[in-house]
């Protein structure tokens, strides 16, 4: 068995895996030997191959008890204690293991009231992030690639961190079709779209209440408690509050940053 | 004279004068408007159509269009049990 330890957010978590092509090849995304051997993992997961079929649909069965929970679709399995610290997860292929670890991760950081794991594509202009989300086909990676040379710190899911008074963004390890690059740290967050293609450009902005509605169905989650729901809608809430929340209607191409920055 | 009241299990959250009612079982959101809110949270307890008719005309200090109100509540409430934000009471 092979360990890493990485960064995720300003988590540290600690990989144990055999290294087979499978991992090999997932785990590019992931910086590796992140920080000092006094930094204690804040998750621990090791991840094992050969379970179930190929993909099938997003269904994820999850079942608690009362210090274990398990999250089974028919391509992975997640067991997690019940305080988020150790995990395992197996899975049948690669894309059931970026999905058991978006999964996971999700949950480790809303159980944490940390923040949320947004549908989404984020690129930095001038110290800043801009969040551009939808759903899947809506141009989240198309809004990114027309970004170019702009930093990315996202093309598909976007890790954003949530207080009282501040929003930030940090590096997504979990891509699409963008690879990370080596940006560390985090960033506060300017303004977050909700995407749609059209013929003209345009920028409208919503109130709070509309852009909370559009944000809730944009957040990767699997609930398994209305708690965990409530903490969901309070960390949306806060997001609301510090964040500006436009709908952008886009050409594709980059003329729509003339409304951004 | 039907009697409603909030079904539980709701978050509720403050925007701007509006409001976002969450209901955390079935995971359903509606926005109401910041008169709306008022009922809304009116129907913490029991009220009827009347009951909320003469709460809201305190508030606004208004008599006029009362029969105008009435029909609006009956509207709004009938629309609040369509969302499964609230329940009769028998």
């Amino acid at each position: 068995m092979k360990g890493i330890k990485t960064k995720i957010g300003d988590q540290f978590i600690q990989i144990i895996y055999e290294p087979t092509v499978l991992f090999n090849s997932f785990l590019r995304n992931f910086q590796p030997n992140v920080g000092s051997e006094n930094d204690q993992a804040d998750l621990i997961i090791k991840i094992k191959e050969g379970y179930g079929v190929p993909f099938v649909d997003y269904k994820v069965d999850i079942i608690e008890d009362h210090n274990q929970i398990l999250y089974r679709r028919a391509d992975y399995l997640i067991e997690v204690n019940s305080t988020f610290k150790y995990a395992t997860i197996s899975v049948h292929d690669e894309l059931a293991l970026k999905h058991a670890m978006m999964n996971l991760y999700s949950s480790f950081i809303v159980h944490h009231n940390w923040g949320l794991l947004i549908h989404s594509s984020c690129v930095i202009e001038k110290g800043k992030v801009h969040i551009f989300a939808g759903q899947s086909g809506a141009g989240k990676s198309t809004a990114a690639k027309l970004s170019y040379p702009r930093t990315l710190l996202s093309d598909e899911a976007t890790l954003v961190k949530i207080t009282q008074n501040q929003i930030t963004v940090f590096n997504s390890p979990f891509r699409s079709e963008i690879e990370t690059d080596d940006f560390k740290g985090s960033l506060d967050a300017a303004s977050v779209q909700i995407l749609y293609q059209a013929l003209q450009n345009n920028r409208v902005k919503l109130t709070r209440s509309d852009a909370l509605l559009q944000l809730m169905d944009k957040v990767f989650f699997w609930p398994r408690s209305p708690e965990e729901i409530k903490t969901i809608m309070r960390l949306l809430t806060m997001l609301v509050k510090n964040v500006p929340v436009f709908e952008l209607y886009f050409q594709k191409n980059n003329t729509f940053w003339e409304l951004i920055s | 004279m039907t009697q409603y009241i909030q079904k539980a299990k709701f978050e509720k959250t403050e925007l701007d004068g509006e409001w976002i009612i969450l209901n955390t079982e079935d995971f359903t959101v509606t926005k109401l408007n910041e008169v709306g809110g008022l009922c809304w949270a009116l129907l913490n307890e029991i009220q009827t159509v009347e009951t909320l008719t003469q709460s809201l005309l305190e508030k606004f200090s208004s008599q006029n269009n009362m029969e105008q109100v009435k029909r609006d509540i009956e509207e709004f409430l009938s629309q609040l049990v369509h969302c499964g934000l609230i329940q009769h009471v028998d």
